[in-house]
């Protein structure tokens, strides 16, 4: 079902040769054709510019797929056309006339549905009152009509084919069972435009065939669908045209039919970033970390790895493969239901994150804004938090001991804030960082877990952090490394492990690793040939 | 037919599911009945006709306001503001009253009252949707200014009621108590409301999460407007109810002096089932919580407990409450 000569549903999904139709008749199609059109869309958060000038287009009875990295505006643009967002500057056609999409509630009333990324249900409330929230049958005097409620989502329930009582609590249902009940609530308002959002990221198998199932008879009622999606071979299994999205900005949209896997993933990745890798490190010394099939609940499946001094291994893979968990799992803020943590050759057990400081190891967390550091309190205290048990007299911090240690430290790390009682909320990303980074350091790890270290920091610093892993690293650390930026992952890592939905799939050596290879990997849980 | 053994089985399974859906109100109506047999064994002065009917009575003053106080906890938020209010209702209804005693004045001043409380409840509602306070600083301010209007009326206890006014709190209605229906007729409209009506539900939903109801086209600013609304409404009932059994009204009544109706009532809740936080909850365990509440106060003075250690062991019930729900959830987590 995977390999690509086989690819895949051309025959199941009944416009099959819609997409060979001739290049110059499609363009005159898509003028005449398109449902929804957003022009020249432009959006920023603060210090991030999300997209720019951005246009895209979806046409009735079309399956159009959006793909690009995480961060790379896709989910931005639908919320925009979900209503969640308002666009800084650009405009949003619907049907050829200008519309203003105000609120979700506005997006619903328009015929835009939206099924998000993150589960939008309430655990509370019953499924046929989480399918119906916000748009309750009702009788006279804004009294609820419970039969036409039960009886729409049944109905609804049926047509995705899936065998849910209505009136269950939606609490008590699998997460795949929660994901069919959103995507029913998506259907039942009947909309003319229906938004995908990483539908697929808890469903597997039977599921998601009925999900495919869903999309070819959207498809027959003529319904234009958004599909985002990371699992390539999702997309060449029931899209029809495919739009790249990198950095904020649109790489290109192609028919499926006119473009193969390995251009499709070079057109995600391919960027001109001319950024600086330190030189790889050469002396590996002896095993620090070996994870010999740990698992944990859906998350994680027998995973297994090693990691020794001196070495900086890469954890690839898309968001919810697994790798933060895996992570946590290490560390001890989550429970594991199975597998061997050896540190060092010692069998250990690591239940709670006081237990991996023990093990002298260290886990910069992917969020260290709100994991990481306490905003209010100053360089200073931060670092040292972790380890103030050491520099304790009489149960008072002894403020000259801390002094020296994190003074010493920020030296070393070249920490540029004008003192070190200064609140870590006025730092730039780069220098919290560093912050959190001396903060693991002064307690004595050997082990360093970095979570996505360089997220949300602009492109010199990041230089300078991946200069700092590496010469821990040479000093003797042994080094752990989750990123979703590839040319991170590629860039510094000595050995790269690729998660896919939970498991290891595949290791590279340094030599061997290019982009394309990790994304295929990380996209399909294998590699093809090449 | 039906076999004896397939009704059990029929009676089992949905006794079962009764505990797994509804396990805090099974769990909280037990303990009541469970204190009720206690007192009826232990304390003799505890069955008679008249300290029951005197536990009701109590059980009315605090089951009005916590009607109210359900909502604002299940949209997610918390009224503190409930005691003052009841104050100020309390002083102005009672100094109105000396003045103007005729029915017709009477059916307006119940009128202005409940419209005084809508404003107040709005006035909750704005400073937490729009204004960004967290409810427990937004009520605790507004309160604070509430009881700042009622020191300013009156200082002291004062005020009369007009002739006929005390049938709220003592009239009967054949053998019961005319109050009694009227909470249990509060319950059963709070109930409706929450099943049955969009409103109702859209309390629960925004409670549930506030993100999520707006992204399902709620309009979660206005559900929590309805539900302080409804909250300072019942907290006028209270103090309506309160002038009609004393018979004058009083600066502190809602609150400092004897009945705290701020954390009684937030403690009524709870202990009802009702999560803090918002999103699950209903007024049924509400009504056992005011009993529960009520019942204990009342052992409590029959047992000659000091009021101070009262107040201690009412914490100890409050923190504990929302440590085991607190506890549980941590449960279902992992």
């Amino acid at each position: 079902m995977r390999k690509p000569g086989q690819l895949v549903g051309r025959g199941v999904i009944p416009s099959a040769d819609k997409g060979k139709a001739l290049p110059s008749v499609k363009a005159e199609m898509s003028v005449a054709q398109s449902l929804v059109e957003m022009r020249n869309i432009t959006m920023t958060f603060p210090g991030v510019t999300a997209l720019d000038d951005v246009s895209f287009e979806s046409r009735p009875g079309e399956v159009h797929a959006v793909v690009g990295e995480n961060g790379a505006g896709k989910s931005t643009l639908m919320k925009i056309l979900a209503g969640v967002y308002q666009p800084d500057r650009g405009e949003i056609l619907l049907g050829g006339q200008p519309v203003r999409i105000s609120s979700p509630h506005e997006a619903q009333r328009l015929g835009i549905s939206i099924i998000y990324q993150e589960l939008n249900l309430l655990p509370d409330l019953t499924v046929a009152e989480n399918v119906f929230l916000g748009r309750e049958p009702r009788r006279a005097l804004g009294l609820i009509d419970d039969r036409t409620l039960e009886d729409g989502a049944r109905e609804v329930l049926n047509r995705l084919g899936v065998d849910i009582d209505p009136r269950m609590r939606l609490g008590r249902l699998s997460v795949a069972q929660q994901q069919m009940v959103e995507i029913a609530k998506a259907l039942s308002l009947n909309a003319q435009i229906v938004i995908m959002d990483e539908p697929s990221a808890s469903l597997g198998g039977r599921d998601l065939e009925r999900l495919f199932d869903v999309i070819a008879a959207l498809k027959k009622n003529n319904v234009a669908v958004i599909y985002i999606s990371h699992r390539l071979a999702e997309v060449f299994q029931v899209a029809d045209r495919v739009t790249v999205f990198k950095d904020g900005k649109v790489v290109g949209t192609q028919a499926v039919s006119d473009i193969d896997r390995p251009s499709l993933v070079r057109m995600m990745i391919g960027r001109t970033l001319s950024e600086t890798f330190p030189p790889r490190g050469k002396r590996v010394g002896e095993e620090i970390l070996r994870v010999e099939g740990l698992c944990c609940g859906e998350k994680l499946t027998a995973v297994s790895l090693t990691v020794h001094r001196g070495e900086i291994v890469g954890i690839a893979g898309l968001v919810g493969s697994g790798r933060t968990e895996l992570a946590q799992a290490i560390f001890g803020a989550r429970r594991t239901d199975g597998g061997v943590v050896r540190i060092k050759g010692r069998k250990v057990s690591i239940e709670s994150p006081r237990h991996g400081l023990q093990h002298k190891l260290g886990f910069l967390t992917e969020d260290r804004n709100l994991e990481g550091l306490v905003m209010g309190l100053s360089v200073r205290e931060n670092a040292a938090l972790p380890s103030l048990k050491g520099r304790q007299r009489f149960g008072f911090v002894d403020r000259k001991a801390e002094d020296k240690v994190v003074g010493g430290m920020a030296e070393s790390l070249r920490i540029r804030a004008p003192s070190l009682s200064q609140e870590v909320e006025y730092l730039s990303g780069g220098t919290r960082q560093k912050v959190v980074l001396a903060k693991w350091l002064i307690s004595g790890p050997e082990l360093l877990i970095f979570d996505e270290p360089t997220r949300g920091i602009d492109v010199g610093a990041k230089a300078e952090i991946w200069q700092l892993m590496r010469d821990l690293a040479d000093q003797g650390k042994a080094i752990l490394m989750i990123s979703s930026e590839l040319p991170e992952i590629v860039g510094i890592s000595d050995r790269i492990l690729v998660m896919h939905r939970g498991s290891m799939v595949g290791e590279l050596p340094s030599e061997a690793a290019t982009e394309e290879k990790v994304m295929m990997l990380a996209t399909y849980g294998e590699s093809h040939g090449e | 037919m039906v076999s004896d053994g397939l009704r059990l089985s029929r009676f089992r399974s949905r006794w079962q599911r009764l505990w797994s859906e509804h396990r805090e109100l099974v769990t909280i109506y037990a303990i009541l009945g469970v204190l009720i047999l206690i007192g009826m064994i232990a304390l003799p002065a505890f069955r008679s006709p008249r300290n029951l009917f005197n536990v009701l009575r109590q059980a009315v003053a605090l089951g009005l306001v916590s009607m109210g106080q359900t909502l604002a906890v299940l949209v997610g938020g918390i009224d503190l503001s409930v005691g003052s209010t009841i104050s100020l209702i309390g002083v102005y209804t009672t100094g109105l009253m000396a003045q103007y005693a005729s029915p017709g004045a009477v059916v307006l001043i119940v009128v202005a009252m409940i419209a005084i409380a809508l404003i107040i409840g709005l006035a909750n509602a704005f400073v937490i949707t729009r204004l960004h306070v967290a409810p427990f600083i937004a009520t605790m301010g507004v309160g604070a200014i509430i009881q700042g209007f009622v020191l300013l009326y009156a200082k002291r206890p004062g005020g009369a009621i007009a002739p006929g006014w005390d049938f709220f709190a003592e009239g009967m209605i054949g053998p019961v108590p005319f109050p009694v229906v009227f909470l249990l007729l509060l319950v059963a409209l709070a109930f409706f409301f929450l099943r049955k009506t969009v409103a109702g539900r859209h309390v629960a939903a925004t409670g549930g999460s506030e993100v999520i109801a707006r992204l399902s086209g709620i309009q979660t600013r206005r559900v929590t407007a309805y539900a302080f609304m409804i909250s300072a409404f019942t907290a006028a009932l209270t103090g309506l109810y309160l002038t009609s059994r004393m018979g004058a009204g009083d600066p502190l009544m809602g609150g400092l002096n004897y009945d705290r109706y701020d954390l009684d009532s937030v403690t009524a809740v709870l202990l009802g089932g009702t999560r803090l936080g918002g999103g699950k909850g209903g007024v049924v365990g509400t009504l056992a919580g005011v009993l529960l509440v009520s019942l204990l106060n009342n052992l409590f003075n029959l047992a000659g407990i000091n009021p101070y250690i009262q107040w201690i062991i009412k914490g100890l019930i409050v923190v504990s409450a929302v440590a085991i729900y607190a506890i549980r959830k941590q449960g279902e987590a992992t």
